[in-house]
Formats: C-alpha cells, structure tokens, sequence
C-alpha cells in the first residue's frame, strides 16, 4: 500500500519525533536503572550474597541479635502508637476544621499552622522538645526545677513524631469529612438520632477507609522517621533506622545495617499490602473537590464545639510555642543558662556553618529544575505515550520514594562507593538522591494533570486537538507548568529539609545543613541547631509562597494543584 | 387499610422568614414572611422554580435549619425552637441519603434502633415497611446493590418506618427517568393516603405536583403566591405568573368595551370577545385573559381572530401550533388532531375564543411573564 499524498508530510513529522521519543525514552530507563535499580540490587546483594553465594546467614543472626529484634519491635511500637494518635488527632482537627461553624479566617489559621510541621526539617519538633522538656529545658529546668529531667525515649518520641505528622492525617481526612453530604446526618437526625449518635453510627462508618488510609500514612511516616528517633530516643530506645546508622557509621558494619534497614521493608510491605487490599477501592466517599452542599451542617453541639476548639487551639499553640522556642533558643546566648539577646548564633552559622548552607542550597538549586525537569518526562512518557514496560517504568520511577530514606541511603552508599562509579564524596550523589526520591510528586502532578487536559481537549473542540505549535505553547504549557513548578517545589524543599538518606552520603567536601544541624545536637551547640533551623525554615517559607504565588498565576482555576509541600 | 386521620396533625406556619449570610452575595432572605395552614392528613406540594425557597421551607418544617423569625406549630404545639430528632418525622431527600455502609434491613430499621425497639418489633416493622414500598425480600441487599428506583423506595420505607407525624419529601423523584416517576409518584399518593400521614413535598414539576396533591402552594421569591386545589390554580389562576407556571397558557390582552350582568365584551385587536366571567373589570380597563392552548379551537374559516399558523409540531395524540395573530403569537393545542383538519405553517387560520371558564385578569396585575 502506497501512503496517500497527505500522508507522506505526516510521516516525515512523525519520524524526528519518534527519534527524540526513543532517545529520551533511553536516557530515562538509563537513570533509571543507574539510580534506582542498581543501588538497590547492590544493597541487596550485600545483604544476601556472600563470596558469590545467596546465603541467608547474616540475616537470621541479625534476627537472633536480641538489639537487632529489640529495634524491630520498638520501631513497630513507635509507629503503631504514632499511627492512631497521629490518626486520631488528625480526625480531630478535620472534624473540627469542617464541622464546628468556624470562620473562614480561623479555619485558615488552622490550615497554615498545620501547614508548618509539614514544611520544616523533620526533627524542628524534636529540637524544639529538647528545648522545652531536656535536661535544660524551659519547663523541666527553668520552671519545674528538675535537675536532668529524663525526657528520652519512647514517650517523646512519640509525642514529637506525633505533632510533626498529624497533619499528614489532617489533610487525607478532611475532604472526605467535607465531601460527606449533610443529608446524611440529617437523615439521623430526622429518625430521632441525636448528633453524637448520628456521628457513630454514620459520620464515622463512612470514613473508616480514609481513617485506615491515615493511619496507614503515618505508620509508613514514623517507621521511615530517623531524626526524630536519634534526637530524642536515646540510648535505651533503639528503632531500625538509628540502629542502622549506628552500625554503619559506629561499627562499620555495612552488612548489618544493610540488613537492618532492610527490616524495615517488613512493615513498610505489610502496610503496603493492607493499603491496597483493605482500602483502595472501598471508600463510600468520593472526594469532588468541593463541599458537598451549601446547608449549614449543625454536626455538633455548642459545649462539644467549645471542646473540639480548645483541643485544636491548644494543639496549634503547642506547635507555635515549639517553633517561638525554637526563635528564641537561635537568639539568646545560651538557651537554660543565659538569656541574653544576641545574633552570636548566627554569625556562627553564617561563617562556620557558610559551607553547609552553600552546599545545601547548591545541591537544592541544582536539583530543582532537574528534578522538575525529569518530572515532567517521567510523568509524560507514562501518562502519555504506549511503550513497553510503560507500568514498569512507573512503579521504578516511585520505588526510592516509596521506600525508606535509610534503605536509600545505604543502598546509595554502597553502589557509589567504589568503582566504576565512585560518587561518594560528591554532590552529584547528593543530588541525584533528591532528585530520585522526591521527585515522584512531580510525575504523579504531571500524570494527573494529563488525564485532565485530555478530559478539558474532549470537551473542548477538536481544532484543540490539532497537533500544532500553538496548541502546545498556548494549552498545553500552560496547563503542564503547575506540574513542573509542583516538582520543583517539593525537590527544593526536601533537599533543604531531608536528612534520612543523605546522612550517608555527606562528605568532608560536601555537606548539608540538617547533618550540621545533628551534629550541633549532639555536641550540645543548641545555639547554632536553633539558628540553622530557623534559616532553614524561612528559607523554605519563602521559597513555598513564591513558588505558589506563580502557581496561582498561572493555573486555571479548574486545574488548580494541591499546594507545594503537602 | 384502617385511616387515621384522626390521629393527624395540623401544621402551621406563621411569618415565617429566613435570611442567609452569603459571604458574596449578603444577606438572602430565601423565606418571606410565609404563611402557611397544612390540615391533618393533607398531601401538600410546594411548587415553584429552583431558588424560590422550597427547600429552606421543608428544612425549617423538618428542624434541620430555625426560621430567622416567626413560629411553626405542630397542631397546638409550638416546635419553633424544637431539635429535628424530637419533631418525630419522615424526611425523603433528594439524593436519599441512604446509608451506603448499612443493608436495606439495618436502613430501614435505623429509626426504630434509635427508638430502642425489642429485636422482633424491629424486624416485623422492618418487613412490614419493605413491603408497603414493595421490597419483601431485599432486607440483605447493600444500597450500592440497587437500583435507583428501589434506592427510592427504601429511602420511603425507612422514613415510615417510625411511624412519624409528619412526612417530609424533597424534590424525592428527580434522579429517576420519566417512566419511573410516574410510577413512583402514584405509590406515594397511595402511600400517603393509606398512612393519612400529614404530608408536605416539594418540586419544581408542576405535572408531578398536580398528579399527587390535595391542594399546591404556588411559591415564588420566598412566598406563596397562591393556594389551593390543582383545579383551582388552573383555571383561577390569581396573576399570571401562577397562569404561566402551571401550564402553558395564552395571556390575550384586551379592553373592556361593555359589561353585562356576568358578562363582558373585550375588544381585541377590533374583534369583539364576549365572555362569561365574575372579575371586577369596568369598562375601559385593560385585561389579560388567561386562555389555555386546549381551550383555543382552529378553523379554516369562522368567526373569531384571524391568523397566520406560524408552526406545528405533531405529536400523535395531539398537533401544537403557533398561530400568529397581529402583534401576539398564540399557542394552540389541537387534540385527536385526525378527527379534525391539520393545518400548515404559513397557512391562514380563524382561532376561535371560548366563551366560558376564561380568567380575567385585571391590568394592574403586572403583565410579567417572564416565567412561563
Ligand atoms: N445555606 C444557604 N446559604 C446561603 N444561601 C442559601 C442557603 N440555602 C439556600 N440559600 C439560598 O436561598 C434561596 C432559596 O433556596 P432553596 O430553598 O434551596 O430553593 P429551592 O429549594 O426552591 O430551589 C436560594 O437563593 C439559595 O441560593
Ligand atoms: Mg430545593
């Protein structure tokens, strides 16, 4: 069959770019495997083989070794407690947030509040405890009195990792609380149930898989955690991330922290294998993305409003009393001891400490517009295009997100120790670190975001559709550059802010802030902790709201991404 | 089937307002000043287009939302400030509200549970609910397991099944097809009847409305605008927005030239129109008298108003046609269009006036027709 003559134009377009689709569909497979899957398979091997044979020796002594099984089942514990805590707080807030009339103007603080641990370094909270309950601590020592309160281990931990990812919680379950119609409590009411009844038996049974979900978040999040545990769990409180870096860095002992953080694959796949067995699907709710009706709800009553406020305000001051601790311990001289106002701390950490923030920024900056970049091709060859091993692509591209940082870490570590890729001690193993792990957000953005434009492209008419220039430059950029801004964010703010893979990656060349930050803490330099992590956050703060602010600018209305950081 | 009427209750309405704070748009009085006398055991529809206030008049009826001022009564008492779970009432809502996590069973009986019935009062009320709506059998079913017209009957079965004093229906029928409607609506009137529960239901179809009540409020910009039976709103209408919302109607203006005892003579575009009517015109006055399109008849030739047909649509059982005549189109409806002449567009016709059963509307009634 001959092509017609309309065909042959169409077919000469086609080839430069199937040409640039297979060479940007290599380049990827080739970080991918590089980045992803090697590390990995390295990780595992050291894990598993030894002299060149599959044993599975040192993992059943790791099993026997009693600290080993201890930190297993603290871990566990840990995150347990942490999951319906963190759960049930968030439930709290939601309901709260959705259901008790508050103003628009309250419900944004709330919003914002909440919107702080989310955004900070992992351990602000932890520092912040060690501040206000250590052993200097502005409540144990300065207003109780005690001489070296005891505040490590499983309580504070536990407390901190709480008030850090409640908000996870918060946000998964309030547009399901919002996307519940009034009817249905009303339909309580109307056959004689009172409001708490009408909450047990309906309100509640309908976001039960939301909650399970949350819970499931928060178990993963306090599993994965690693600063909070190191700052405040102690020596006597061991979890499997600290135990890990402790092997690897106090022993030596690559093996046993390569199998130690592969423990935490156990949990991780089981919390894995409930999500997708037991919630995914079984939602009664579906979230619409808008209120469910204009009625006011009258879901609570007036003392049990007054209630759920107080909670939530004294939560959201609790929060604001850590991060105010955290300002004042960055300006006085010496935090439990001398409270004279000085900028000493930040001198020390803009002269000292100047390597550590240029390096972080750098590899911030750096890994910035190349994790967006690889974004958005990920996002696109998956979302877009039909290629073998399109599936298999996605869930790569999402495995160093989804895994522990720790298992990254030590993966990394050992992949790009030797050679023929000797990396350790660079910045590019800094970067391509955050640009793997957190760049998923921006594939996921970008998937999303497609599936919408075909839908806009549907109704829209079909000159829309025509494949021309300017129906790229004039709808399909805009719509796709919510996802890449999205990407850059979320890179951005992670390599500001991470810490649990790239502990073991900092090198006497290249190191980070939040490393600096550890090491202050645990020199007891509570000045400088406090004075980096205020510069941290600002930092991020500002980076957040203007990223945001062009995001806004740009997205239409209908399209609108959910905000950076969350 | 035993009646208990007497056991009904009387509700009343008295100036009762509702005002919303709308952040955008200020402050929305959906209810105004509304009077209202429902008698025990009637079936009383609020009819009127969407944003007019239906909605927000059931929800203060049902509790789920105080009226800003003014008193509700429950026969003599006064259930102003009483909660929505102490009102003792059957509520259907628009969407049903089912709940999903429940069986048809455990919906049914949610009331009764809350009410602490024995296990076996629940489940002979349960059975005997399912089977008035005609669902013996699918106790077992989950909501997501049916169809939506069983969805609706649970949602009924589960709303009589408190046996309450008042029932409540939100617009119950407009996510089910045409069909289905008219079916539905038939087993809530005899439902109704059968219960003699006092029962208050809101629409906007005017067809469903007429089909199903005892008596249709008319409401329009929070009011009521008028009361009564659905032959009364039809052929007596009180203005002609009630005239153009129920039904399709012909508003023919013209000035009165004489009166007789029960007569007048309109004057219409230089035809003389003589009629049968009780309104108090005077000569000279202007008025619009309300003529439905079924109460026009077409001849080649006669004695009437002359005209142009401007369109026709056929429709089997009946032709509907547009007739031009001087500035005013009328609407015509032709029944058993076989048994007579059909006539063609561009054709000129004779529209015959009737000579009884015509409301008159004053002039000084606005002429405002910008809802039919
Ligand atoms: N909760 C509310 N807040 C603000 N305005 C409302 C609310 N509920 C109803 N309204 C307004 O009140 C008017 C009447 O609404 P409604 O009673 O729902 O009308 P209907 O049921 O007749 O369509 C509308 O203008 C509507 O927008
Ligand atoms: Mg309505």
């Amino acid at each position: 069959m001959t092509p017609g003559p309309g065909m042959v134009g169409g077919a000469a377009a086609a080839r430069p770019r199937r040409l640039m689709r297979t060479a940007g569909l290599s380049v990827i497979w080739l970080v991918l495997l590089l980045f992803i899957v090697y590390p990995l398979l390295i990780l595992l091997s050291r894990a598993f083989f030894d002299g060149g044979h599959l044993t599975f020796d040192a993992l059943f002594a790791t099993l026997k070794s009693p600290s080993s099984l201890r930190a297993l089942g603290n871990s566990l514990l840990l995150a347990l407690m942490v999951g319906v805590v963190g759960t049930l707080v968030g439930l709290l807030f939601a309901f709260t947030v959705d259901r008790a009339r508050l103003g628009s103007r309250t419900a944004r603080l709330i919003d914002a509040l909440t919107f702080l641990p989310l955004i900070s370094p992992p351990f602000t909270t932890s520092i912040a405890f060690v501040f206000s309950f250590g052993p200097r601590g502005l409540i144990t020592h300065d207003l109780l009195g005690l001489k070296n309160a005891q505040m490590y281990g499983l309580t504070s931990t536990f407390a901190a990792e709480t008030l850090t990812y409640f908000p996870i919680a918060y946000l998964a379950l309030r547009p399901m609380l919002a996307s519940i119609s009034s009817n249905f409590e009303e339909a309580s009411f109307s056959l004689g149930g009172s409001r708490w009844h009408a909450f047990r038996t309906v309100t509640l049974p309908l976001i039960i898989p939301a909650l399970a979900n949350a819970f499931l978040l928060l178990f993963g999040c306090s599993l994965a955690d690693f600063a909070t545990p190191l700052i405040l769990a102690g020596s006597d409180f061991s979890v499997l991330p600290t135990e890990a870096y402790l092997q690897i860095t106090g022993m030596f002992d690559l093996k046993s922290g390569a199998i130690l953080s592969l423990l935490l694959l156990v949990p991780a796949g089981l919390v894995f294998y409930a999500q997708e067995r037991f919630v995914a699907g079984r939602s009664y709710v579906t979230v619409t993305g808008k209120a469910a009706t204009a009625t006011e709800r009258n879901s609570v009553s007036s003392s049990a409003r007054i209630a759920l406020l107080t909670f939530c305000i004294l939560t959201v001051a609790l929060i604001l009393y850590f991060y105010a601790l955290l300002f004042y311990a960055s300006v006085v001289l010496a935090f439990g001891a001398n409270y004279t106002l000085t900028l000493e701390h930040y001198r020390v950490i803009f002269t000292e400490g100047l390597p550590a923030i240029k390096d972080t920024l750098f590899v911030a900056a750096v890994g910035m517009p190349l994790g967006g970049l690889y974004g958005i091709l990920v996002g696109y060859l998956v979302g877009r295009t039909k290629f073998v091993g399109r599936r298999a692509m996605e869930l790569i591209s999402m495995l160093n997100y989804a895994l522990p940082g720790t298992i990254v870490g030590i993966a990394y570590l050992l992949a790009f120790n030797d050679k023929p890729l000797a990396l350790t001690g660079t910045a590019t193993i800094l970067i391509a670190c955050y640009i793997f792990r957190y760049s998923p957000t921006g594939i996921r953005t970008t998937i999303a975001l497609l599936q919408q434009i075909d839908k806009i492209l549907e109704e829209d008419s079909a000159s829309l559709r025509a494949n021309s220039f300017v129906t790229f430059r004039r709808v399909m950029l805009p719509l796709i550059l919510p996802a890449f801004f999205a990407g850059l964010g979320v890179v951005f703010i992670r390599s500001m802010t991470a810490i649990s893979a790239t502990i073991f990656l900092v090198s006497i060349n290249w190191s980070l802030i939040t490393v600096k930050i550890l090491e202050n803490m645990t020199e007891v330099a509570l000045g400088p902790a406090a004075a980096f992590s205020v510069f941290v956050i600002v930092v991020v703060l500002v980076v957040t709201g203007l990223l945001n602010t062009v995001l806004r600018r740009m997205t239409a209305p209908s399209l609108r991404v959910s905000r950076i950081g969350t | 089937m035993i009646s208990m009427a007497a056991s009904s209750l009387e509700i009343t309405l008295v100036g009762v307002s509702t005002v919303f704070h709308h952040r955008r748009r200020g402050d929305i009085t959906a209810v105004k000043n509304l009077d209202l006398h429902i008698h025990p055991g009637e079936f009383l529809t609020l009819l009127g287009a969407s944003g007019c206030g239906k909605t927000t008049t059931l929800r203060m009826i049902a509790g789920f939302q105080p009226p800003s001022s003014g008193q509700i009564r429950f026969g003599g008492e006064d259930v102003t400030h009483l909660a929505a779970n102490q009102r003792d009432i059957g509520f259907v809502f628009q969407n049903y509200a089912l709940f999903p996590h429940l069986s048809v069973f455990e919906n049914v009986a949610y009331g009764l549970r809350v009410k602490r019935r024995s296990t076996s009062d629940i489940e002979s009320s349960v059975a005997q609910g399912l089977r008035q709506v005609g669902l013996q059998g699918l106790g077992d079913r989950m909501i997501s397991e049916l169809s939506g017209g069983q969805q609706q009957r649970v949602a009924l079965a589960r709303a009589i099944a408190i046996k309450p004093r008042v029932l409540l229906f939100d617009e119950p029928l407009s996510n089910l097809d045409a069909q289905l409607r008219v079916q539905m609506r038939g087993e809530i009137a005899r439902l109704q009847k059968e219960l003699a529960i006092t029962t208050v239901y809101v629409t906007h179809d005017q067809e469903e409305a007429m089909a199903i009540s005892d008596r249709i409020a008319i409401m329009n910009e929070g009011q009521i605008v008028q009361i009564g039976k659905a032959e009364e709103l039809y052929q007596r209408p009180v203005s002609p927005f009630v005239a153009g919302f129920l039904g399709n109607t012909n508003m023919i203006r013209g000035r009165v030239v004489a009166m007789q005892a029960d007569r007048a003579t309109l004057d219409i575009a230089g035809y003389r129109w003589t009629l049968v009517t009780t309104a108090p015109v005077k000569i000279g006055d202007m008025c619009d008298a309300v003529v439905r399109p079924e109460a026009l008849v077409l001849t080649r030739d006669g004695d009437g108003l002359k005209g142009v047909v401007e369109s026709r649509v056929y429709l089997g059982a009946k032709a509907e046609y547009l007739v031009r005549v001087g500035d005013q189109v009328f609407q015509v409806v032709q029944w058993n269009p076989v048994a007579g002449e059909l006539f063609k567009a561009g054709q000129g016709v004779c529209v015959t006036l009737p000579a009884a059963g015509v409301q008159l509307l004053g002039a000084h009634i606005s002429s405002d027709r910008s809802l039919d």
